[in-house]
């Protein structure tokens, strides 16, 4: 006779993983297979909101647009944060200083962020901006898409290389002198140091670094929010606004749902794709 | 490969109280195996780092060839290093890492090289593999493998080389290690806190303590003739014995008992030599008679090795030292008759020897000191042999 007691012990965790995840989500795939008028009427449409939602062009410009500025972001953060990590001194007193003033763009509100870069980049009164503008070139986010994206490139540049580069720096500091000694020795140059010694040792902090900064970018919402709203246009405007827009202004809980649904595979197809990319590069050296 | 000299090389860390390294000399042949042996802390990695150019040079030169490399940089210094742990380059394969360090070479002699030292080391099927793929040791003689193939190597450095290996492998490994040091006539400085190992490896081992050279020698001599009381227990296996005693009178007294040869008799101090009587005229030529201090009356300490001593029940406890026996431990049997360590008391401190166990008991024994093999020193240095 087993005892069989030990589930309740369970039950707890089974109650937070219920109320934390598979319940809203459950909630947010029923609405996406019903049409809802009302609380009594209801009707069952079964895929007709993916349907619509995959043929909608203004999903499938967002979704284009969000593949690009995550693209983007990922291919500056990535190797500015590494270059940033290896400019950072490994031991003395200043390390401490270095590794806080880094964080701090890390440590402010994401409204507040885009609330910094709005004043900054203005043409009018910004620093940033009107120092472009003295320079001959007209800037003008709230005016010109490219300049609108060159701005917000700039701000998730600023505001997240940080993190990139702590990790880095963290998983520079990790591999041990010897590695550098015995490169020293066999008279390997600066890059091969670089190339042979550390970014094979920095791969798994690197993964991490790509996948958080990938789920992250993806979902962005706040700072475009406060800084563009979207705009000018459509050009700035990501998945999650559009879907904001969506459910909130439209209320719109169908396709909205069916369009969550489907954002929320997209993060997790991506993330797969990279991960698995990764270890079946490793698959191929592992054993 | 080169010659290394060293001339009162000294090294204090920036900050440091005292010196890591004073004042050492020392000369390696070209070809030579050389150990240097030493417990943590003894200032044997900043040895190889000094060597190697990655610590700034000190006070005290360096030679290569004759040639002074102070102010060499690393690689110029044609220096390679084996580490305590494998070092290679991960993302390379084993044929990648070896061919490294000859990468100015030309392809056709590369691949020549790389094949012959590969198969001695026994990577042959290894080489397209990755670190990751491998097995500690073979990691580790890869690093080998890497330190040994640079084409214009001056010295090879090992640091411990096997620390990271199991037991089983450990005596393979240095196998290799020496075959192929003695083929390529490489110079090489190995360094341990393993005594095993610097006495197998090396054609001379330097003793290093606190900083010093204490004995350097080879490995018989270290044994037969220390020129240092802690050269005497440090080495060995177990160490030497040693008791407190005093000369007075130029006899050797043990409290106020004249230490005799089997017959009782007074020691004349022209008797006191070590070396003298047995030990090989290589093992003599070693020790530097300067280092060791005149005989003298005064305290001083008697050390003997275990396997020069011997306890016996069969004769009068009155004629020898008197010793308590505490247990016996049988090594090995010769012609059917045991061998291996006494442990027994004199004096509330513990000694051992190593002789045939015949029907050795605990309880009231003699011991039996060889008086030509005993080796004394006064404030750890070796007493000078009189005349």
């Amino acid at each position: 006779m087993q005892d069989n007691r030990a589930w309740l012990g369970v039950l707890p965790v089974l109650l937070i993983v219920a109320f934390s995840a598979v319940i809203p989500l459950m909630t947010v795939v029923n609405y996406s297979v019903q049409d809802i008028f009302d609380v009594n009427t209801r009707i069952f449409v079964g895929f007709d909101w993916y349907r619509e939602t995959l043929r909608d062009p203004r999903f499938l410009d967002a979704l284009l647009r969000q593949l690009a500025f995550s693209g983007t972001v990922l291919a500056i953060e990535i190797p500015l944060g590494i270059l940033v990590a290896r400019a950072i001194p490994r031991e003395g007193r200043w390390v401490g200083l270095v590794l806080v003033l880094l964080a701090v763009p890390l440590l402010i509100p994401w409204n507040v962020v885009g609330t910094i870069w709005q004043l900054f980049a203005r043409p009018d009164i910004g620093l940033f901006g009107q120092a472009v503008n003295d320079l001959g070139i007209a800037f003008n986010y709230t005016a010109e898409p490219l300049h609108a994206w060159i701005t917000l490139v700039m701000m998730d540049v600023w505001h997240w290389t940080s993190l990139v580069a702590l990790l880095a720096f963290s998983g520079l500091t990790a591999i041990p002198l010897p590695c550098y000694q015995a490169a020293l020795m066999d008279g390997a140059s600066p890059w091969q140091v670089f190339r042979h010694v550390e970014l094979p040792r920095l791969v798994p902090v690197l993964v991490i670094a790509v996948l958080l900064r990938l789920m992250d970018s993806f979902m962005i919402y706040t700072e475009p929010f406060v800084l563009t709203g979207g705009g000018p246009g459509n050009s700035t405007t990501f998945l999650s606004q559009y879907l904001t827009t969506m459910a909130v202004g439209q209320f719109d809980l169908g396709p909205a749902a069916a369009f969550s649904v489907l954002y929320f595979l997209v993060v997790l197809l991506l993330c797969w794709l990279f991960y698995t990319s990764v270890l079946a590069r490793d698959g191929e050296v592992g054993s | 490969m080169a010659e290394l000299r060293l001339d009162a090389l000294s090294f204090a860390y920036p900050g440091a109280d005292a010196a890591t390294l004073s004042d050492l000399t020392l000369t390696v042949e070209r070809g030579e195996a050389h150990a240097l042996l030493g417990s943590s802390g003894a200032g044997k990695t900043t040895l190889l780092n000094l060597l190697s150019g990655l610590l700034p040079a000190a006070p005290g030169q360096i030679y290569f060839d004759g040639r002074d490399v102070g102010a060499r940089a690393p690689y110029e210094r044609r220096v390679t290093q084996v580490f305590q742990f494998p070092v290679l380059y991960d993302a390379m394969t084993v044929a990648e890492n070896l061919a490294f360090p000859m990468r100015k070479l030309p392809v056709a002699e590369r691949q020549g090289r790389l094949r012959d030292v590969a198969e001695r080391l026994g990577l042959g099927a290894a080489l397209e593999r990755k670190p990751r793929q491998l097995t500690l040791v073979e990691k580790q003689l890869t690093a080998i493998g890497k330190a040994l193939l640079r084409p214009d190597v001056a010295l090879v450095l090992l640091d411990e080389p096997l620390t990271a290996a199991e037991p089983e492998h450990k005596w393979r490994l240095r196998q290799t290690l020496k075959a192929l040091q003695h083929e390529l006539e490489a110079t090489m400085i190995y360094v341990t806190h393993d005594q095993t190992e610097a006495l197998t490896f090396a054609d001379r081992v330097s003793v290093l303590h606190e900083g010093r050279i204490l004995q350097t020698g080879t490995p018989a001599a270290l044994v037969a003739d220390p020129a240092h009381e802690h050269v005497g227990y440090f080495v060995g296996s177990p160490g030497m014995n040693l008791l407190d005693g005093e000369i007075r009178g130029g006899a050797l007294m043990i409290g106020a008992q004249t230490i005799g040869v089997q017959a009782a008799g007074t020691l004349e101090s022209g008797a006191l030599d070590a070396g003298a009587a047995t030990g090989s005229d290589q093992a003599r030529a070693d020790v530097a008679e300067s280092e060791r201090v005149a005989l003298s009356d005064g305290n001083c300490r008697i050390g003997f090795r275990p396997e020069w001593a011997r306890i016996t029940q069969e004769v009068p406890a009155e004629t020898s030292l008197s010793v308590e026996v505490l247990r016996t431990r049988t090594l090995a049997t010769d012609r059917g008759e045991a061998v291996g360590l006494v442990t027994a008391v004199f004096q509330g401190r513990e000694i051992v020897t190593r002789q045939p166990l015949g029907r050795l008991a605990p309880g009231r024994a003699a011991l039996q000191l060889d008086a030509d093999r005993l080796c004394l020193f006064r404030d750890g240095r070796r007493l000078k042999r009189a005349g």
